[in-house]
């Protein structure tokens, strides 16, 4: 066990960058973890699908990251849009779903219960849907009966 | 004259039957109970391996659609960051060279317009 240094060469603030960010590059960012974002991925990519879309076509075009400012200053805006949207409405499925993920590895089949109301919450709400592309018989999300659970 | 040799000869009554077989009681069900049984153990075991092996490969295109989903944000958001990074190492390259003439700060190394990611890490 190092006692005497951090864990992480990254964490010792040799890296912090302290220059504060020119004006074309300066947005707040969305500050959420990773377990909130995961459980709100499939809304987020349902939500802002046009600005996502449109982003990585401009990455595609070009990898600077100068290039897709504009366009992913759009893409911040709107995931920062629904994440707001949801914590005025389904705040309290939402902190359930994330929740049983932080406690379960973040894996979804260990959370469908919250998943479940967290999901009737959202489409009835703000009308979104968790679709999975190409998904093979009945969507896993929905499964009655799985083997992993 | 003759006489007849005395040979052994069996007592009278003959002899008792000797036990050879195993006699040992019948316990328990048949072979071909057994058999089937396991079998069908095992044919149902196997089913429900492929039937969780489909699953798992739905559980797994599950997760990669919601990492699908995350990326442009996530990348948006690191863009940002290496933009600044590399503008203010960019400042501080043109302020260390500036008594250097034809110095052009933040050039690239290669002969191209192309995007090529910093091969290391500046320390400011």
């Amino acid at each position: 066990m190092a006692t005497h240094r951090e864990a992480s060469f990254l964490t010792t603030g040799k890296f912090i960058d302290p220059t504060p960010a020119p004006e074309e590059a300066a947005h707040p960012e969305v500050g959420a973890t990773s377990a909130p974002l995961k459980s709100a991925a499939f809304f987020i990519g349902a939500y802002c699908k046009d600005y996502n879309e449109d982003f990585m076509l401009c990455k595609e075009e070009n990898n600077d990251p100068a290039h897709c400012l504009k366009e992913g200053r759009k893409v911040t805006r709107c995931a920062m849009d629904l994440i707001t949207k949801l914590r005025e409405n389904c705040e309290k499925e939402w902190e359930a779903h994330y929740k049983c993920l932080e406690k379960h590895n973040q894996h979804y089949y260990a959370c469908r219960k919250p998943e479940r109301t967290f999901n009737e919450c959202v489409f009835s709400k703000l009308k979104l849907e968790k679709v999975i592309p190409d998904a093979a018989g009945t969507p896993i999300h929905l499964r009655e009966k799985t083997i992993y659970n | 004259m003759s006489t007849i040799p005395q040979q052994e000869l069996p007592r009278p009554g003959g002899f008792p039957e000797i036990r050879y077989k195993r006699y040992i009681p019948k316990v328990g069900p048949s072979g071909l109970v057994l058999f089937s049984g396991i079998t069908l153990m095992c044919t149902f075991g196997l089913y429900r391996t492929g039937q969780g092996n489909l699953e798992r490969r739905e559980l797994e295109r599950e997760k990669v659609w919601s990492r699908i989903h995350l990326i442009p944000l996530l990348q948006a958001e690191a863009d940002r960051d290496t933009y600044r990074r590399e503008v203010a190492a960019k400042q501080r390259e043109a302020e260390i060279m500036k008594n250097h003439k034809g110095w052009k700060a933040g050039e690239s190394v290669y002969n191209s317009d192309r995007y090529a990611p910093k091969p290391y890490v500046v320390l400011p």
